[in-house]
């Protein structure tokens, strides 16, 4: 050691005060905050983009929850349908509104009251809301009643006032018209619970969100119920058991890869074995979480198996130590202290096969669907699929209908990954 | 570096104080019994043809410099090496006469009877009553409620810990300091009941203060359970065993009376590492 000092060069101090270094100290600060600054301008810019995207969504968005109804007098004693309050405790209520001409009543009522025109203020599907109070007090059908029914399209637009440059001699009159009804209360622009309890339809005064909705709750259902469980299971196997060898290795290769495979490869795959081969009921809900389940499990595998790989394996050695089965260290310490990983991944898969669309449209699920799922086995659509189709149609009524169901799916999701966050918070352990 | 004489004067000074009230050598009464143990891992070998015995009565040291296969060779006696997939271990283990590598016997059982404290304090991140009550209630050790909060409270006493304790044992196990943590993963270890303790260099991560705290335990412990220590420092080593093993290159080279190795090595090795010579 000793002789190695001695035949070293003698120490040259170093000037801390000469030019060159101090300008190194100054450029290595200007560097830093040059890329403070960078990342402080991204933070913002991404902070803009998300609040434009919920400005405009909520702007737009917000009038598809209201809607505009029109005061329909309907003299239910004079007209020409022929119900006895009576006749509709009987079994076959059903069958006698159905045959009954409501529609003619609409059309009438619609008449008398605002003249030749009347029937084109009214919503097409108004005469379901007189078929539905019927239904509810067949007492209406011996008096005269004042109902609200939902306006059509041009009122609805009229009752936006003036369009800029797209105005038209027509909707200058229908809007001075709208005027006119608003000055006596026969209009008014009402929330409306519609939106939320109804399913699709032609008309953009009468569609609900609700059929789309529950055909996502029912496909997500399965889908975790199928995902979650196997994606675990997998995992754990493949961390915990799996011995090392060169089939680990193809079935490690495949699930990453399963992972990247585009989610329309995954459409085909279900239309080809759920639908051909096991012949489950086309456009269910079923067969929709069944294909997301496996697109979503590849991605809880991977996070399941970083999260088990984390735990630290002092806490494997301390129980296993103390005469702990390996069943029991998994589930009593592995298990709890990779649940909040696994979670996320959870939370990243349900959430991607919230919003996917391209593989449901190949199992059917894009069918127009008039009534809400009652099960895993009727025909359904989902929330993507409903804001595709409804962005496609031409009526412009469906424009603010489309962002309120952007804003029903942003809140689904939100609601889902907020119940994944507090399970993940709730079960997050520091060491 | 000390030399022999110093290592010596502290060794049998603590020796000295040991003796006055603990039981003699003589007494001791055979636990464990290794005999021509080989350890390989994958081709290589780590332990070649070790044989020892460990008695009931007395602490066993394992010295040795690093990577000579003293933790190995503790590892293998509760069988903690079966996790390792490549680790292979030939020869015969013996607990009371009964082989702990016969496939008769039940591992998770043989880690019950045969506790282990690892290098680095690793308490469970949950409660401190839960860290001591894990064990027990994993073996079924206590029927009911108050005799679980019995057995915590009896092991964290014998631990040297519960004074310290007692009105947070609620509080999260890794939120106390590092002796403290060490010493609830040895009231964790005591809450099973275990016949022999292996303690895995129990004292490297901590202070001095704590090393102590740790030292007079395993004092305390001494005769009620049957203690094998592995560790890097000599004078620990002299302070708290009665017999030392030395390792070398994976072979057992001196094994005897801890006051004996230390003032009188018989092999070169041993007096070479001793004073300071290598390691």
């Amino acid at each position: 050691m000793t002789v190695a000092t001695a035949s070293s060069p003698p120490r040259q101090p170093t000037d801390w005060n000469a030019g060159p270094m101090q300008r190194r100290i100054r450029a290595r600060y200007r560097a830093e905050k040059r890329f403070r600054f960078y990342g402080l301008f991204a933070v913002l810019l991404s902070a803009g983009f998300l609040a434009f995207l919920l400005v405009t969504m909520v702007s737009s968005g917000a009038r598809g929850f209201t809607q505009t109804q029109i005061a329909l007098p309907v003299n239910f004693a004079g007209s020409d349908i022929f119900l006895e309050p009576g006749q509709l405790d009987g079994e076959d209520r059903d069958q006698l509104l159905a045959r009954t001409d409501f529609q003619g009543l609409a059309r009438q009522s619609a008449v008398a009251a605002y003249g030749e025109d009347g029937p084109a203020l009214l919503s097409n599907g108004a005469w379901v809301l007189l078929r539905d109070a019927v239904s509810q007090d067949p007492s209406l059908l011996t008096r005269d009643e004042t109902l609200w029914v939902p306006a059509s399209t041009e009122v609805d637009f009229a009752a936006r006032g003036d369009s800029g440059a797209h105005q038209t001699e027509e909707r200058d009159a229908m809007i001075a018209r709208y005027g006119q009804l608003e000055s006596v209360d026969q209009v008014r622009r009402t929330l409306s619970w519609n939106f939320l309890t109804l399913a699709d339809s032609s008309d953009p005064t009468l569609v609900g969100i609700w059929g789309a909705l529950k055909g996502s709750l029912l496909t997500m259902t399965i889908t975790l119920l199928l995902a979650f469980p196997i994606g675990v299971l997998t995992a754990v196997y493949l961390e915990e058991y799996a011995p090392e060898n060169r089939w680990t290795d193809i079935i490690e290769v495949s699930i990453n890869n399963l992972a990247a495979v585009p989610s329309i490869i995954f459409g085909l795959l279900g239309l080809a074995v759920f639908i051909n081969v096991f012949y489950l009921p086309r456009s269910a809900a079923i067969v929709g979480g069944l294909t997301l389940a496996l697109m979503t499990m590849p991605v809880i595998v991977i996070a399941g198996r970083n999260a088990i790989k984390s735990v630290p394996p002092s806490i494997r050695d301390a129980a296993l130590g103390i005469g702990a089965s390996p069943i029991q260290v998994l589930t009593h310490h592995v298990l709890p202290l990779s649940l909040p990983g696994i979670l996320t991944g959870t939370i990243i898969g349900m959430s991607r096969s919230l919003g996917e669309t391209a593989p449901l449209l190949l199992i059917g699920m894009r069918a127009f669907v008039a009534t809400p799922p009652g099960g895993f086995t009727d025909p359904a659509t989902v929330l993507p699929v409903q804001i595709f189709l409804w962005s496609d149609e031409l009526d412009p009524g469906f424009v603010e209908k489309t962002s309120a169901a952007i804003i029903v799916l942003l809140l689904f999701l939100l609601a889902m990954n907020g119940i994944a966050i507090w399970l993940r918070n709730k079960y997050e352990q520091r060491w | 570096m000390n030399n022999v004489g110093d290592i010596m004067k502290d060794a049998m000074d603590t020796q000295a104080a040991v003796k006055a009230d603990g039981p003699a050598l003589a007494q001791d009464t055979l636990k464990m019994t290794a005999r021509n143990v080989d350890v390989y891992y994958g081709e290589k070998q780590a332990i070649s043809d070790v044989s020892i015995d460990i008695g009931m009565e007395n602490v066993t040291a394992f010295i040795g410099p690093s990577g000579c296969g003293k933790s190995t060779f503790l590892r293998c006696l509760n069988r903690m090496n079966d996790t390792i997939p490549i680790a292979r271990v030939t020869g015969q283990i013996e607990l009371d006469d009964h082989d702990i590598y016969d496939p008769a016997m039940d591992v998770v059982q043989l880690r019950a009877r045969v506790g282990m404290v690892f290098q680095k304090p690793n308490p469970f991140p949950k409660s401190i009553f839960e860290n001591v009550a894990y064990g027990p209630r994993i073996h079924g050790l206590a029927t009911n409620k108050a005799e679980l909060d019995q057995i915590v409270e009896k092991s964290l006493i014998r631990a040297g810990l519960f004074e310290e304790v007692k009105d947070r044992l609620n509080d999260s196990g890794t939120a106390l300091s590092g002796g403290q943590q060490q010493r609830l993963c040895i009231a964790r270890a005591i809450a099973v009941d275990p016949e022999v303790i292996l303690m895995d260099e129990p004292c490297s991560a901590l202070d001095p203060i704590a090393t102590a705290k740790i030292e007079e335990l395993i004092n305390d412990l001494r005769g009620k359970y049957a203690i094998v220590i592995v560790t890097h420092n000599m004078q620990q080593a002299a302070r708290v065993s009665q017999r030392t093993a030395f390792f070398h290159l994976g072979t057992l080279v001196e094994y005897g009376e801890t006051s004996d190795l230390f003032t009188n090595p018989s092999k070169d090795r041993t007096k070479d590492y001793i004073t300071g010579r290598y390691g």
